[in-house]
């Protein structure tokens, strides 16, 4: 997931289509030509689950739908807790037949109308509710030939967090995404400097709209903050050269070519 | 075996608007669903369909936009679906929709088995499944929290009342309404939301079902909404509570007990 040696690379965030879409039809198509762009990029695709708890179609079925490739280096799938045993099991079977091989496991934002994982479930003894540790350490147990990452809140107490990281990696966590950041963050650097055998993928917010980060951070930005998200990246690819990038909310008409550049990759989509 | 399920498209609750001189909910324009409850309703009669076999047909009665909610039910498992629509039905109250959805169930015939969610979250009457079971002067058991027997001649359920729950055989064919503990809904695939989508969807004017114009509609429907009005703000005030986490749980502790919520050492 961290691309060729000596060449930045990115983790480009892909949202499936939502349940509730009038235009599913066209909205597939639209993921289908982001999925096709990232991969050409050499980039890797990380598609979403049911995120802020809006019922999405999962990345493997739009995969398998639209007939996509899957390169294993290239694509990671979130996974959170808010599932029915039944539709885990078939997710993780149906995405080992396909080839998917990354998993960020997180514990995710749940909803009415999504179910979710009990703890007897996935074999987790003295807790009231599943978490993304309980939730990693099972699909680390039956399929163990899956890389499986977690995620890392900068703006939560660090005890706790690192504390709840110290498990995460125990229970088999192989690489780390952390919220995002705009700028060199002491808990970040605690971070590396704690695991500097994981690697950590540090995630660039690119939308404009800063405000929109108030609640990671736990306080409220204001709406007219200005911001520039390609600026900001490029002083954070050089703060953390040691890095990955996550990058969400990414424009593609807008942004993307940028990006490339900052890879290193020409029109062509060949590396300089 | 055939089930018949009865489901209603309601405003997003984050979106519903009422007409001020009508006080019915305006439903131009606004983002719809399907009623929450209804999808209980959907699931229990695709899991009854799945280990004693048969069909799920799902009806409702609405305009034309209520066929998208019968798209959601047939990516859930249903096997057919209906919309009863029609200028007539505009403004049927509880009575007169579940005339109509009585007369829709008889048109689509052989019905062992009714089902509908406890009540609809616009209205919050819980009138329609009850009077289905009147106008086809069947048995009926509302708040279905379990079924627990099911074959060709009887149903045994079991329902939730204020104490706790009974249990209760109906003789079929009987209308079941259900709550959210019945079970858990499953998530519809891509390729099931995409097949409903091609489904065709019969759409029945009141003499499609043999429905008396007299019997649905507004005039003739015995229910009058004189007066709506929106419920009282709540009361109450929040509290900020400083300290460190056993600091602060105790002054919790303390003021629970202050409110008497809690009695205290």
């Amino acid at each position: 997931m961290q691309g060729q040696a000596g060449k930045r690379t990115f983790e480009v965030e892909i949202i499936p289509p939502k349940h509730a879409s009038d235009k599913i039809p066209a909205d597939l198509q639209l993921f289908a030509d982001k999925y096709k762009r990232v991969m050409d990029s050499g980039f890797t695709v990380c598609i979403t689950d049911n995120a802020m708890g809006l019922l999405a179609f999962q990345g493997h079925e739009c995969i398998e739908y639209l007939g996509l490739p899957v390169k294993p280096e290239q694509l990671s799938i979130h996974l959170n807790t808010f599932h029915s045993k039944a539709d885990l099991v078939k997710l993780l079977d149906d995405c080992n037949a396909m080839g998917v091989r990354n998993f960020l496991i997180i514990s995710g934002d749940g909803s009415d109308r999504l179910p979710k994982l009990q703890p007897h479930e996935v074999e987790a003894e003295g807790t009231a509710s599943v978490t993304s540790v309980e939730l990693l350490a099972w699909i680390k147990k039956h399929y163990p030939q899956f890389k499986l990452g977690v995620a890392f809140n900068p703006y939560e107490p660090p005890e706790d967090e690192f504390e709840k990281m110290e498990r995460k990696i125990a229970a088999g966590a192989s690489f780390i995404v952390t919220q995002p950041i705009i700028e060199k963050n002491a808990i970040v650097d605690e971070l590396l400097e704690k695991y500097p055998d994981v690697p950590v993928i540090i995630e660039a917010w690119m939308s404009k709209k800063l405000h929109l980060l108030s609640d990671a951070v736990g306080y409220t930005i204001p709406e007219d903050t200005p911001f520039d998200p390609l600026t900001t990246l490029e002083q954070l690819l050089e703060i953390y050269p040691q890095c990955g990038f996550y990058l969400s909310i990414l424009g593609f008409k807008t942004q993307y070519g940028r990006v490339e550049e900052l890879a290193g990759i020409t029109k062509g989509g060949d590396a300089q | 075996m055939r089930i018949v399920v009865c489901i209603k498209q309601v405003p997003a609750t984050d979106d519903a608007k009422i007409d001020p001189v009508t006080k019915r909910i305006v439903r131009e324009g606004m983002k719809a669903v399907l009623n929450p409850f209804d999808l209980y309703a959907v699931e229990e009669g695709v899991r009854l369909k799945e280990e004693f076999g048969g069909t799920v047909v799902a009806v409702t009665m609405g305009p034309p936009s209520a066929e998208k909610a019968l798209r959601e039910c047939l990516s859930l498992g249903c096997d057919e679906a209906y919309l009863l629509s029609d200028r007539a039905y505009g403004g049927s109250d509880t009575w007169a929709t579940s005339y109509a959805l009585a007369k829709g169930i008889a048109k689509i015939g052989d019905a062992d088995l009714v089902i509908c969610g406890k009540q609809a979250v616009d209205g919050d009457t819980a009138q329609v499944g009850p009077g289905i079971a009147a106008h086809l002067d069947w048995q009926q058991c509302t708040y279905v929290s379990k079924v627990l027997s099911f074959d060709c001649n009887e149903l045994v359920a079991e329902r939730m009342n204020e104490a706790g729950s009974d249990r209760v055989a109906l003789t079929l064919p009987a209308v079941l309404t259900v709550v959210k503990d019945i079970n858990q809904p499953r998530v519809p695939s891509l390729r099931s939301v995409l097949a409903s989508l091609e489904a065709e969807i019969p759409v029945w004017k009141p003499a499609d079902i043999g429905a008396d114009v007299d019997k649905i509609g507004l005039n003739p429907s015995p229910t009058r909404v004189v007066k709506t009005a929106p419920p009282p703000p709540r009361s109450g005030e929040t509290l900020h509570i400083s300290g460190d986490a056993a600091q602060a749980a105790a002054a919790l502790a303390a003021k629970l007990t202050q409110l008497g919520f809690t009695e205290g050492k």
